[in-house]
Order: C-alpha cells, then structure tokens, then sequence
C-alpha cells in the first residue's frame, strides 16, 4: 500500500465521505482530495461506484467503466454519498435507521469548501450557544441566549457521543405559532468528522427531523463539508430546504474560518469551556482517547 | 411587484437585496439552485437569461439581468432622493460607473476565488487572489485619500451611491476566498461605514456592525 | 536575518486607524493583535483571540466601552479585557480571571506603539513635537522588514517645502533594522523625515512614516500623495526582489494557556479570592442630598474587571469594613465609584467616609464580588430602587441600556435633592421613573401597579431598605412572579441574631469536624480551624461566604437566600445562620 501523508490510523482506517450520488453524473471521472490524497471517483448508472488513487489515464471528465478499474480503494454507499477509506475500514458505518423510514425526504443541501479542521466544524456543529449571535433570528434571537443544562454521555457499546434534552429558543419555532418556543435537540457524534442532529419537527411531536454534517478531511486545515438532510417536511420544494440549510451554514462559515489556531486544541488550558460547552467538551476528550492526532493538536503528554 | 431571481449565498444577489431594503422597496424571490443544483443553466432559467448567471429581475414584466444594471434602474426608479444614482450630475455618473465596473473586476476575482474554494469551481485561483489584492491596493488608498479629504463614500458626493453598493458584498466576501483585508485598514473602515447605513441588512458570511457613537 | 526580539517597540497601527467603534486588525511579528479604542479614549492592545473558541476579536464589535465577540456574545472591559458576561449563563457571573491577553499601547507621533515585552521607552524623536508632525499613510509590503528598512536608505523625497521640485538632497541621518531617518534638502527647504517598519510577519512589512513640521490644505495633500507615490514604487521593488527569494516560514508566535481553574468546567456558583487593592479617592462630592459619592482610582496598575451588581468592600481609616456597590456602567473601568449615605445611626461606617475621608486619601478595597448578577436575557428587566439601593441597579441599568435591552428603573426617595448620580440616571432616558415623596402606603400601591401584569421572561431587580424591601417581594408573590424571577439584595441584615444555639459541623472535603458554640459564628470557628473561606459584610447580606449543606437542617438568619433556597436546605450563610439538628454537614 502507498505512504500516505496522513499518519494518524485512527482517521485512516475510518470510511471518508466524498461525494453526494446525486451530484455525480454517470461513468465520468471526478477528482477529489481526501487527507491530502488526490483520488477519483466514478458512478455508473446502475449506482456501482468506483474509487482510486489518482493516475494519469483516468484523468477528470473522461468516461470510464467502474467494473475495470483496477486497485480500487473500498467503498460503500450510505446516507446518499459515496464513502471510502485509505486504510482498513470496518464493514459498516455509524447507523442512522431514520434514513430508511419511508415518508421522510432525503437530500444533499450541498457540499461546501471550508478553511478549517474538521473537529472545528463538528464541535460548530454541536454548540448551541451562538445561535442568537450566528443564525440571528433565525436558531436564536436576544435576549433568548441561555443554554439550558443537557445530558452528555460517551456511549461504550455504540462508541459515539450522545447529548440529549438540549433545547433552546427558536424565534418562529414552528409555522402555525407567532412566538418563539424552545425546540428540541439531540446530538449524536458517531464518528470523529461526522456528526448527526436531531430537531423535533414543527408537523409531527413525536418525531424529529434529522440534518447530518459529514466532513471530508481535505487536509488537516480544509475540509469539504457534505450536509445531509432527512426531514418529515411535506410541502416546501427542494431548492427551499437547500436554501436554509445553505443559509445556517453560510453563517457558521466566517465563524469557523475565524478561529485560531485551525485545529482544533486537545489540551484542555488551550481556550475556556463553561457549562454550555459540555458537548464540546465530551468531543476533546473522545478525540483524546481515541489517539485522534488529525485536525487537531494534541494534549502534550 | 419586483421579483429577485435569487441565491442566498451570491454576493451579487445580495447587493440587489440590500439596495431594495435600504431604498424600501418590496420585493418576492424565486431561490434558483445555484449549486449544487445549477438551475441558472437550465433549460427554463436560460430562456430568462441566455447568459445563466444571477441575478435577474422581473419588474411587472420588464427583465433585466446583471447586478450593476439593476442597480442602476432600481435606483433610478425606486429612490425618491434622487442620491443613490443621481441622474443629473454628470460628473458623479462617470465616477459611479467607473465604480461599477470596479466592481466587476472584483465580481471577476475576488468572488472567483470564493467560487473556488468554497463551491469548487475549476478557476486558476493564485491569479484569482493576486488580482483581487491589485484591486484592493487601489481601493484601500482611494478610500484613505478620502478620509484624509473628509470624502468617506466611494465617489466624491457627501454620500453613499449604489457604488458603494456594488463593491461592498465581494470585499466583506473575501475571506472565503483566501484574500485577507488585513493589510486594508481603509477599507475595513469603509465596510463599517456602508453596514451603518439605514436599512442594511446582512447575508450568510456578513455579520452586523454595532451601532456608531453618537455625535 | 530579522530581529524578533520581544522587548524592542515597534508601532503597529497609526492613530487613524483607530476612530471611535471600530476594531483594527494588528499584527506585529506574527502575533495578531485586536486593537479598539474606547469612547473614553483608552486604546486596547489584545490578543486577536476570543478566549472561548478562539474567534478572531478583529471581527468583533466595539460598542464603544466593551468588546463583544462575534460568536457567543462574550463581551470584554475596555482596559482590563476582563470577560463581563457569558450570555449562554445569564443567571452566573462570569469568573473575573477569564481576561484576554492585553499589550502595551503608547500613542505617540500619529502611531500606536506597542511590544511583547517592552522594555524602556518609545523611541524618542528629537524635533518631532507632538501636534507638528504629518504621519503618512501606511504602506503595507510583502517583504521582510529589514529588506525594507535596508531599501528605505535610498528613498528619495522632496522636502515639504519644496515638494513640487525633483533635485533635492537627501542624506541618512539614521537608520537600523526597523527605523530610517532621512533629511531632505533643496534650497531654503529641508525636511526630517522617518520611517519606521513594522514587522508584521516573517515576510510581511508596514511603512510608517513621520515628517516633521506641519502641513495644511493643499500642500499637506500634495505631500501625502507625494509619500504614497514613492513609497508605493519602492514598495515594489522591494516585493519583486522579495519573490525572487524562498519565502521565510512564517513567525509562530506562543499563545499561552488559560489558568488551570478555567481549563475546568465551572459549577453553577463560584467565589472569587480574598484580596486587596489600594486606590486613592480621586474625588469626593455631594452626590444627592445625604449621599456622597467617590471616584476610587488605583495607586498602580488598573483596577479588576467588574460585573454589574458587584461590590467592594471598602477597608476605612478607623479600621471598619464596610461593603458598597460598585456604580459604574460598562467599560467605565479607570476608576470605581461609589455612592456612601450617611446613616443616621451610624456605628461609625458611613460617619467615617463622610466626615473622615478626604480627596487624596489612600484606601484598601477588596477584589469585587458580583453575588448579585444581572441576566441579560429578559424581555424586560424591572428595577426598583429604594434611596441609596439605587447602586447596584445605576450599574445594571447601564448595562442594559448600552446593549439596548428594555427596562424600567423606579426609583423610590424622598425628593429631588435625594436622587443620587443624575449624571449617570440622566443617560437612561425615559426608562428611569422616579417616585417622590411617597408614604408607605402610597409606596405599596405604586409597587403594586408597577408589578401587575407579570408576564414570563420578566425579571425583577430589587434593592433598597429591608422594609421596603419585604413590601415589594410580597407584592410581587401576591401578582404572580415566580420567585427565580425575583432578584434582592439588601444592604444590611436587620434581623436579630440569635446565636445561642451549640452544634457540631462536619466539613466533608476538609474531614474535619468542629463544634460551634453559643455566640461564636460557623465562619469563624472554620477560619480559626484554618479552613480558608471567603466573607465580605458578615451579617448574612451580601451572600459572600455561601457554602453548600449537604446534610443536617440549617437555622436561616440571613437576608440572602430566597424562600426557595431556605426551604430546599442545601444552603447557608455561614456568617450568621446556624444549626437546628445537632450537627451539619457542609461540602466545604
């Protein structure tokens, strides 16, 4: 197998997502960056997918069987992207069952370039505490601003991170209601560079609207950040839902383009938690004991 | 009714959407899926814009296309002061359309370089950034010359044109596409100049300046 | 090879750059600096970092006494950068060491100046008086500053005198790895003129030139385009031969780490550390009828950041403690002020400060403790003041007013002449609403119409005397405010103590027991068994020397816990409350 640059075996023998299937046309060769790895990929029309390491004749934009290329990387499908792995990869991903529920819609609100480190984004994506000053009325308003305490439990069996009973104030909370009201959270972290959300719905109670960021690594400071959405909603289009989601994540972009150092610091004196950042928190350490040393700096031991 | 074919994330949208708030003017948008979808190249989008690019505008029939030209009739027709794109001051619309296209050699690399970065176009970004610094070198002096002659806008009325405008999104932008402003401290101060005017409204990428000290 | 010494000045904006709420984006030898100055004047040097998350502070917002960073809201003091509010915890006061990293900002010749590590004084500039001296724009270059300051020695100028002529002579007065000083002559015109470079990174420079003598009108333009013309033309020269070399790796400055108590998560309540402070009264006045006021300015140094709501307690000449509220509104921290009424029975406190005490006078005062913190995310905030209780709500008013919140602040007193510091109630507008003259049953129906109504996400600030005080709470049981919404503090316990009772208290993290007898406090009992814990007013008020029960049933006698915190039993004042079991059990 080739050297790579990346010598964290963690993050190695992880699956990296690297394209939504939706956004792929078929039998034609795309080039992309995966832990500073140039790889390509192609889909046929069947939905068989194909990843290798970049060489020069499969070069971008030529059409291309997938069954004969040789020395494939592996490769999955999963929540509608294409995932592979430089290293050796477990048979299955991190599970999402509401995927597979029947009336939900599936989609890719984009994939978009970030200048950051992935564990960056991910505790972004985590923190509740600056909707009112990063998603203005629209996640959160002032004066509405505290975080309320939550549950944050390391789950052994499922190694993944959990935080439930988070909720906060939503100006416009639901369509039908005037006012704002809490809404409802659940944040699951089941890989280091993906996590997923759970929002409770505005048309069902007893159901919850799932939006997932999975990361891939570009480098240890870029990442291409692909948003998955798997909502109960019935009647807004598409392109409406990919506004939103492209909005909320606009806005955390100079946020996350703005922290400094880019990787994400694993010495617990490097910046200052308060209680709101519990989830954060749980990450740092996760990432700590896992040996991650990718997108991050590491506590000196 | 104006209707704004829109994308949340164009800077060029955004200064149509940010002259129409500061004017008053009441506007519907159609979202176009620019990306990933690309439905500024589809077959129905094309037959509104054959060049497919954003933005476009319906004003009860009329149809215009490009950013500066838009802004250019929306405030020919929707301000009633009369200053935003003063008509009868000759002097003041060669300066404005001097800096309209300022603004398209901005549009041309500083957003490019953004496009590249953030949405993955295949631009030569290096160039993109280097033309973007040359462009802001240039404006960074203009402005401080400014200051220095109590001329704090773009051209050398008293106050803001739809020059100011126009240039304003791709530079707040910058960032995203690799150029930093640190070394353009004339304009960061210009940029809190324009998000202290009335009625400006932010977009995903521009936050809100605090509010100026009172005289 | 570039000197990166830490000690050496080096200007790092130019006073332009700085108009009142604006944050300049610095950067001296590759450290990043946010650089704002307050409304007051003062200029803040600090390290480009929000301590939270690392957020960029350039991109935040300067409101003119505080700065706020963009991604929470976490809002650091003009002058100490000592954090203010968290408002993800609106009920805590933030710890007073979550404070930003500041460097030295010296103002001189049109530039700000500052240094890792200064060690003596700007560079003096004979001939350059302040006022008569041009500062041209700054030129920033890609190219290490000592390419620079080595080109700079053959920049050629024309004096101001003579700025449209193109044979003057210039000669290098001076010149080292960061400064240049070159004089230009033709004919009768002779010009000095420096340049200093600021190393901004590795590979990075800004030009900052100083002429003598002053210019106006026309001829000041003509030379300040004359400057930037050249300076612009030397500049690439410099760039061009900068890219033709490998480019040096950028300079990584340290960042250093938070204290190790911060590295930890808070718990919900946390005391600050005994500690004093020496000011000097900077002013003494009348600050209403019977009250006055006083400007505390620090010997040395700068006084610790405040909260709204906080105290001090005041060490006085006759050797009395006593605590007063800290008045000042954000950002205001030069110096602290504080209001002192004269108390008919006096046991000597406010005697002392009215009588005693003189401008110029030298006092200990302690650190300041917030036990009474302001949220700041209520719809409306409803502040009640009583005489001199209006202290700690001047503060939080002003709090709120600057971060345009609503409120009202009623303002209870006998008459005009007794409304104390107009100067700061008059900045509120029409949110203060005094009540003159009223008698105590016209005081309850007032407290009764402003508290009718109550709507969630309402919050009541009370503060005044214990009479009134007890009034205003029970009003605002009987019309429906729940009692989290409810916030007190009152200047002084009015209660009598009973200290009769003897008990046992058991310290469960120090594994000690000890036995409080009749007449003696917990507090002091602990302190003489070396248990260190914090104290401020020592009558129950002030909610300094809280401490958690874990197992026993508490004999309240203080006016700091609500109902709610009585009844639930797991607090205490240790001051002046006691024991009804035979033994307690405190998590100290």
């Amino acid at each position: 197998m080739a050297k790579t640059r990346c010598t964290d075996q963690v993050i190695l023998n992880l699956w990296h997502p690297l394209a939504a299937l939706s956004e792929v046309k078929p039998n034609v060769v795309v080039d992309t960056i995966l832990l500073e790895e140039r790889l390509s990929y192609a889909v046929d029309g069947k939905g068989n997918a194909a990843v290798w390491r970049d060489r020069a004749d499969l070069i971008e934009g030529s059409t291309v069987d997938v069954a004969t290329v040789a020395d494939q990387l592996p490769v999955k499908h999963a929540y509608g992207y294409i995932w592979t792995s430089l290293g050796d990869p477990q048979a299955d991903l991190f599970p999402i069952p509401e995927f597979d529920e029947a009336d939900r819609r599936r989609l890719n609100a984009a994939t978009i370039g970030v200048n950051v480190s992935a564990p960056r984004a991910i505790e972004n994506f985590l923190d509740m505490g600056h909707f009112p000053y990063v998603h203005t009325d629209i996640l959160g308003a002032e004066p509405h601003t505290e975080v309320k305490e939550y549950d944050v439990e390391i789950s052994v069996d499922r190694d993944e991170i959990l935080a439930t009973r988070c909720r906060f104030f939503q100006p416009m909370a639901a369509a039908t209601a005037s006012g704002g009201a809490d809404v409802d959270y659940v944040y699951r972290v089941p890989h280091p560079f993906c996590s997923v959300l759970y929002k409770s719905s505005p048309l069902d109670e007893s159901r919850r609207d799932v939006i997932a960021v999975f990361l891939q690594p570009i480098d240890q400071e870029h990442v291409r950040a692909h948003m998955m959405l798997c909502l109960l909603d019935e009647d807004n289009e598409d392109k409406v839902i990919k506004r939103f989601q492209q909005t909320i994540f606009g806005q955390d972009k100079p946020i996350l383009e703005n922290q400094f150092p880019k990787r994400l610091p694993l010495d617990p004196r490097a910046e200052t938690p308060i209680r709101a950042d519990k989830s954060a928190i749980a990450y740092r350490r996760w990432l700590s004991q896992k040996g991650v040393t990718y997108g991050v700096i590491p506590a000196a031991t | 009714m104006i209707t704004l074919y829109d994308y949340e994330l164009s800077g060029n949208c955004y200064k149509l959407r940010l002259l129409m708030s500061m004017l008053g003017v009441d506007y519907k948008t159609v979202p176009i899926d620019f990306y990933p979808g690309r439905e500024h190249k589809s077959e129905w989008f094309l037959k509104i814009n054959p060049l497919g690019q954003l933005p476009v505008i319906d004003d009860d029939g009329l149809v215009l296309r490009d950013a500066q030209a838009i802004l250019v009739y929306l405030a020919s027709k929707y301000d009633p002061s009369g200053t935003w794109y003063p008509r009868d001051e000759a002097a003041l619309l060669g300066e404005i359309s001097q800096w309209l296209a300022f603004a398209d050699g901005i549009t041309g690399t500083a957003s490019a370089a953004r496009l590249h970065d953030a949405l993955f176009y295949d631009f030569d970004v290096e160039a993109a950034r280097v033309g973007a610094h040359r462009l802001f070198r240039i404006l960074d002096e203009h402005l401080w010359f400014g200051e220095q002659e109590g001329r704090i806008w773009l051209c050398s009325a008293a106050h803001p044109t739809i020059a100011d405008i126009a240039c304003f999104p791709y530079i707040m932008l910058s960032e995203e596409g690799g150029i930093p402003r640190q070394d353009y401290p004339a304009i960061r101060r210009w940029c809190d100049r324009v998000k202290r005017l009335k009625g400006f409204m932010v977009m995903s990428g521009v936050f809100p300046a605090g509010p100026a000290k009172a005289a | 090879m570039l000197d990166t010494a830490k000690t050496r000045w080096h200007p790092i904006a130019a006073s332009y750059d700085l108009p009142f709420r604006h944050v300049f984006h610095g950067q001296l030898l590759g450290r990043e600096f946010a650089v704002w100055r307050a409304d007051d004047g003062y200029i803040n040097v600090w390290e480009n970092r929000c301590l939270h998350r690392g957020v960029r502070l350039s991109i935040g917002i300067n409101d003119g006494r505080e700065l706020k960073c963009q991604y929470h809201g976490w809002r650091y003091s003009n002058r100490t950068a000592g954090c203010t509010y968290i408002p993800a915890h609106p009920a805590d006061a933030p710890a007073r060491t979550i404070t930003n990293r500041t460097f030295a900002a010296v103002e001189r010749y049109g530039l700000v100046w500052s240094a890792e590590e200064p060690q003596g004084e700007v560079p003096e500039l004979p001939g350059f008086a302040e006022g008569e001296l041009l500062t041209l724009r700054g030129i920033a270059v890609n190219a290490p500053a000592d390419a620079v300051a080595a080109r700079l020695r053959s920049y050629r100028f024309q004096p101001t005198g003579q700025i449209d002529g193109s044979d003057a002579k210039v000669t290098v007065e001076a010149a080292n790895d960061f400064s240049v000083a070159l004089r230009a002559v033709e004919g009768s015109s002779t010009t000095l003129a420096v340049f200093f470079v600021q190393p901004v990174d590795s590979n990075r420079s800004v030009i900052r030139g100083v002429l003598e003598g002053r210019a106006e009108g026309a001829v000041r333009m003509a030379v300040l385009h004359h400057h930037n013309d050249r300076l612009s033309k030397l500049r690439d020269v410099v760039e061009r031969e900068a890219v033709a070399r490998p480019a040096p790796a950028p300079l990584e400055p340290v960042i250093e780490r938070v204290s190790p108590e911060l590295a930890e998560m808070p718990e919900e309540t946390k005391h600050g550390r005994k500690a004093t402070i020496r000011v000097e009264v900077a002013r003494k006045w009348q600050a209403a009828d019977g009250i006055a006021g006083f400007e505390l300015r620090p010997i040395r140094g700068l006084l610790p950041t405040f909260q709204p709501g906080a105290h001090i307690d005041v060490h006085m000449p006759n050797g009395l403690i006593r605590q007063y509220s800290i008045t000042n509104g954000p950002g205001e921290s030069e110096s602290y002020v504080i209001g002192v009424k004269l108390e008919k029975e006096s046991k000597g406190g406010s005697i002392c400060m009215h009588e005693t005490l003189r401008q110029g006078d030298v006092l200990a005062i302690s650190e300041p403790r917030n036990n009474f913190p302001l949220r700041r995310d209520a719809v409306k905030t409803i502040f009640i003041a009583g005489g001199i209780g209006i202290t700690p709500l001047i503060a939080m008013a002003q709090a709120l007013h600057n971060q345009n919140l609503a409120f009202d602040l009623h303002y209870f007193a006998q008459n005009e002449a007794q409304l104390a510091f107009p100067e700061k109630t008059s900045g509120l507008g029409g949110a203060l609403k005094p009540h003159l003259g009223l008698t105590p049953e016209a005081t309850g129906a007032k407290l009764r119409e402003i508290l009718a109504n109550y709507q969630p996400g309402r919050h009541l600030y009370l503060c005044g005397p214990g009479p009134m005080l007890e009034a205003a709470r029970n009003v605002a049981t009987e019309a429906g405010w729940p009692e989290a919404a409810v916030h007190f503090e009152y200047f002084k316990n009015t209660n009598k103590i009973d200290d009769s009772s003897s008990f046992e208290v058991a310290l469960a993290r120090s594994c000690v027991t000890l036995k409080v007898p009749a007449g003696r406090t917990i507090l002091d009992v602990m302190r003489e068994a070396g248990v260190d814990m914090p104290s401020s007013c020592e009558q129950g008020a002030c909610g300094t020397c809280l401490a958690t029960v874990i197992e026993g049933e508490p004999d309240h006698q203080d006016v700091y816990l609500n109902d709610a915190e009585r009844k639930s039993g797991t607090k205490i004042m240790t001051c002046v409350s006691r024991a009804k079991s035979a033994r307690l059990v405190l998590d100290l």
